[in-house]
């Protein structure tokens, strides 16, 4: 493999990836009934639905770079979603209510990551804690209850063609600006000083904190991308579906991790890419919508997912110890 | 070498005391460093001398004591402080990121960028090469990640990384431990670089035989305190080893 320029652009764990991406690709457009898979509808409807967790998932690749996980998006998403609702009901316009779902998301990933650097324990369980407190407060404040915010955000109008329309028949913008995520957090995480940052805390944290870098303030930051990714998909959604629901980003945490492995981060901090994740993305849900157009039970889905998680992780630590 | 005893003090820690909690790990230690000096700091572990070189690097802060940098009065509160000095530390092991590339490891915390804080890569590339070519190190590509690296190279790495950025004093923490023999000589041979270039260095070690070779001068310390200071010219390696383990015993 060529070490040359922009090493980490296309490692193996990229490519293994993009090899399983293309055979899923390959494998459903042929047997699905009728082909379905590679149906306009079908991809319009992937590409509807990929960037809800998608965008955060992206975040999430970032996160667990620099060393970290967040569990507690399950409940930020649809925390910053009943803000955005509220919001429009308390008379805001969508995009200052926008604005203040996407405040309460960076602020909300503030106090995740103030709380995992402060008191150094990991931020699996500090996250498990915030997701649950948040959530109780969400079920309590929304009484659970769905809340249409269709009145506020009519179809079609500009709001909603921005976050959810679609460009020409049937190309969603949602795909537009998960790519646009991908690109903009990409050029961070690969070209810029501060993704340089997140690489070297999630590798060696001490080496990093020797070198004057301040890995709390970058770990309470890569908190705070995960946070406003979530309030941004939150409203997303919520604009998709002309709703809040209670329910939104339910297991979003655990498959988001998934997606991340799939596309080759590290679980212990200092390895990944926005193209692996990207593509873990992609993969997982391909995975999911051809095993579920070929009459595969939703439910038994998981299963294959989970056995894509382990398959990947098994796969590239005996590729570490090889290379090594 | 004759310069020695009219050197100009680069460093200067006077009466330096530091506690952690109940522990009293430095008791009014003195210590110097002169322009282009390598001293060689030895001691058993937990005898301070890792303790005496953070505050030095800024890692930790003196609970008492004044630092004197080129005659001046220093306030050292973070490693950023120390490095703006000119004072760079080579941890042991822990000093580089395993999966990142040479030049990202070399460039940490300072890359060198373009507008936006975009990376300037190209700069990263050639000056990490140049660097370590004068050290002797001739590596394949600067995108190599470090963890392909031998045990020397590694130090060689993170040694460039203070050459690179003009350092007047590097200090070496455990540089040659968990090395083997002729990784050791290569560490070695970087630091009769580094003397060339008039560079000071500390190097802080318990193996009396690889600092020896190359230090101007030996501080001894035990228990946080110094026990001793002398010129290689005045000593014996036997001497020198007898000190040693004289200092580890006294009470």
């Amino acid at each position: 493999m060529k070490n040359s320029s922009e090493s980490k652009f296309f490692t193996y764990r990229v490519i293994n990836t993009l090899i399983m991406f293309i055979a899923l690709v390959i494998v459903f457009s042929l047997f699905t009934p009728r082909n379905i898979f590679i149906s306009v509808r079908n991809l319009a409807s992937l590409g509807k639905l990929v960037p809800d967790l998608g965008v955060v998932a992206l975040g999430i690749g970032i996160l667990m770079v620099c060393g970290e996980f967040d569990l507690s998006i399950s409940s930020t998403l649809p925390l910053c979603s009943y803000i955005f609702a509220s919001a429009l009901f308390g008379g805001l316009s969508p995009v200052w209510g926008f604005v203040l779902a996407l405040l309460s998301g960076l602020a909300l990933g503030f106090i995740n990551g103030l709380i995992v650097v402060k008191t150094r324990m990991p931020s699996f369980i500090i996250t498990l804690g915030t997701m649950m407190f948040w959530k109780g407060i969400l079920y309590v404040w929304s009484r659970m209850m769905p809340t249409s915010i269709r009145t506020f955000i009519p179809t079609d109008s500009l709001f909603q063609k921005v976050l959810t329309g679609s460009i020409g028949p049937f190309f969603p913008v949602q795909t537009i600006w998960f790519v646009a995520f991908a690109i903009v957090l990409g050029i961070i995480l690969h070209f810029h000083r501060f993704g340089n940052w997140i690489y070297a805390t999630g590798d060696n944290q001490e080496a990093a904190r020797a070198m004057g870098i301040n890995t709390n303030l970058v770990k309470i930051i890569c908190f705070m991308i995960v946070g406003v990714l979530c309030a941004f998909a939150g409203c997303m959604q919520s604009v998709r579906l002309g709703s809040f629901a209670a329910t939104q980003g339910v297991g979003s945490e655990l498959r988001a991790m998934a997606a991340c492995v799939i596309g080759g981060t590290s679980l212990r901090g200092g390895i990944g890419s926005m193209m692996g994740v990207f593509l873990g993305i992609l993969t997982l849900h391909i995975l999911d919508n051809g095993l579920v157009l070929m009459r595969v039970p939703v439910f038994g889905v998981n299963a294959f997912i989970g056995l894509a998680t382990i398959f990947f992780v098994l796969l590239n630590s005996y590729l570490d110890r090889k290379i090594k | 070498m004759n310069e020695n005893q009219n050197r100009q003090p680069l460093v200067r820690m006077v009466n330096i005391h530091k506690w952690f909690g109940r522990v009293y790990a430095l008791r009014g230690v003195d210590f110097e460093v002169g322009q282009g000096e390598t001293v060689g700091l030895i001691g058993d572990n937990g005898a301070g001398k890792s303790t005496l070189i953070k505050i030095l690097s800024g890692y930790h802060r003196a609970d008492r004591g004044e630092i004197y940098f080129e005659e001046h009065k220093v306030n050292i509160t973070s490693p950023r402080d120390s490095r703006r000095l000119g004072i760079e530390t080579v941890y042991q092991e822990q000093a580089l990121a395993g999966d990142l590339s040479i030049a990202r490891n070399i460039f940490m915390g300072r890359e060198p960028v373009k507008n936006l804080g975009i990376l300037d890569r190209k700069k990263m590339d050639e000056e990490s090469m140049k660097a370590l070519e004068e050290l002797g190190l001739h590596l394949k590509s600067p995108n190599l990640p470090v963890k392909t690296l031998s045990g020397g190279e590694r130090q060689g790495v993170a040694i460039s990384r203070a050459l690179l950025f003009e350092a007047k004093l590097i200090i070496m923490d455990e540089p040659t431990v968990a090395l083997s023999v002729k990784e050791v000589r290569e560490v070695l041979e970087f630091i009769r670089k580094l003397q060339k270039e008039r560079i000071a260095v500390i190097f802080i070690t318990h193996n009396l035989y690889h600092v020896f070779d190359v230090a101007d001068r030996f501080v001894v310390m035990a228990r946080g305190k110094k026990m001793a200071d002398v010129k290689k010219e005045e000593i014996s390696l036997d001497e020198l080893s007898e000190l040693v383990v004289k200092s580890a015993l006294v009470e």
